[in-house]
């Protein structure tokens, strides 16, 4: 498990790589919440290196999405979405409502 | 063991502490041996992610912080990929555990629930039971592609 911030002028990305379980979800959630705590609630995150996404990392996706929209102020949106995890993710009902883009780039051009 | 249930497959087991660290290890023992029972990639990916959450259930609900062991115990029988999460934790009802509202948007979305909900949708068969002998059980059911 490896996790990234990259701080750009429109948003913040972090990504993901490797297994995400109820394990290692805490290290998931500091990441997202550090990015809170420091004013920045436009995220991308990037999904392109996710090896497995349990229930507990949806979780925290979700309390993050809803922290970064409060107020409008900003949104969670995800990139580069391994086939298998964007499965599980539309089996939960989120990909319904999370933003979704094919890589980095655009995820990030959409702020 | 359960011999007389064992197909094609000798049955494997492991035993681990009631330790989240644990989860991974798990993971990699059952995609291991659903490889080997047959079961297709897409399928190995969906009963692993269905045993953390039965194994996540255990060590976090069943042993709530307290030591325990839990049991992973895999086979094939009557054309299933089985697998058997066992604890010795606080007895589980799934009951009790309301389904989630996978349509709700997100900001009215209630938390709880969506671990039993995959453990469900991801397997053929869920099945759980609880006695003072054998522990809590849940046991999984993956069909195997035909003409094995």
């Amino acid at each position: 498990m490896n996790i990234e911030t990259t701080q750009l002028k429109r948003c913040n990305i972090i990504k993901l790589e490797g297994r995400f379980d109820s394990n290692t979800a805490p290290n998931m959630e500091q990441a997202l919440k550090d990015s809170i705590h420091s004013g920045v609630f436009r995220i991308v995150v990037d999904m392109s290196g996710v090896e497995f996404f349990s229930s507990a990392a949806i979780r925290i996706l979700i309390m993050a999405y809803k922290e970064c929209r409060r107020w409008n102020r900003g949104d969670v949106r995800l990139a580069a979405v391994p086939e298998r995890i964007a499965q599980v993710l539309d089996l939960a009902g989120i990909l319904t409502f999370i933003e979704t883009y094919p890589d980095t780039t655009l995820a990030v051009g959409s702020y | 063991m359960e011999r007389s249930q064992v197909g094609a497959m000798e049955p494997f087991e492991l035993c681990v502490s009631s330790d989240l660290t644990q989860l991974a290890r798990i993971s990699e023992f059952v995609a291991q041996s659903a490889r080997q029972a047959g079961v297709s990639e897409a399928g190995v990916f969906e009963i692993q992610m269905a045993t953390d959450e039965a194994c996540t259930n255990s060590i976090e609900h069943a042993y709530s912080g307290h030591t325990g062991e839990v049991r992973v115990c895999c086979w094939v029988e009557e054309g299933d990929f089985v697998v058997r999460v066992t604890d010795f934790g606080r007895r589980f009802d799934p009951n009790q555990v309301p389904l989630p509202d996978t349509s709700a948007p997100l900001e009215s979305r209630d938390i709880g629930g969506l671990g039993l909900f995959f453990m469900r949708e991801l397997t053929d068969h869920v099945e759980f039971s609880s006695d003072a002998v054998q522990g809590n059980r849940v046991i999984l059911r993956k069909h195997l592609p035909l003409g094995r």
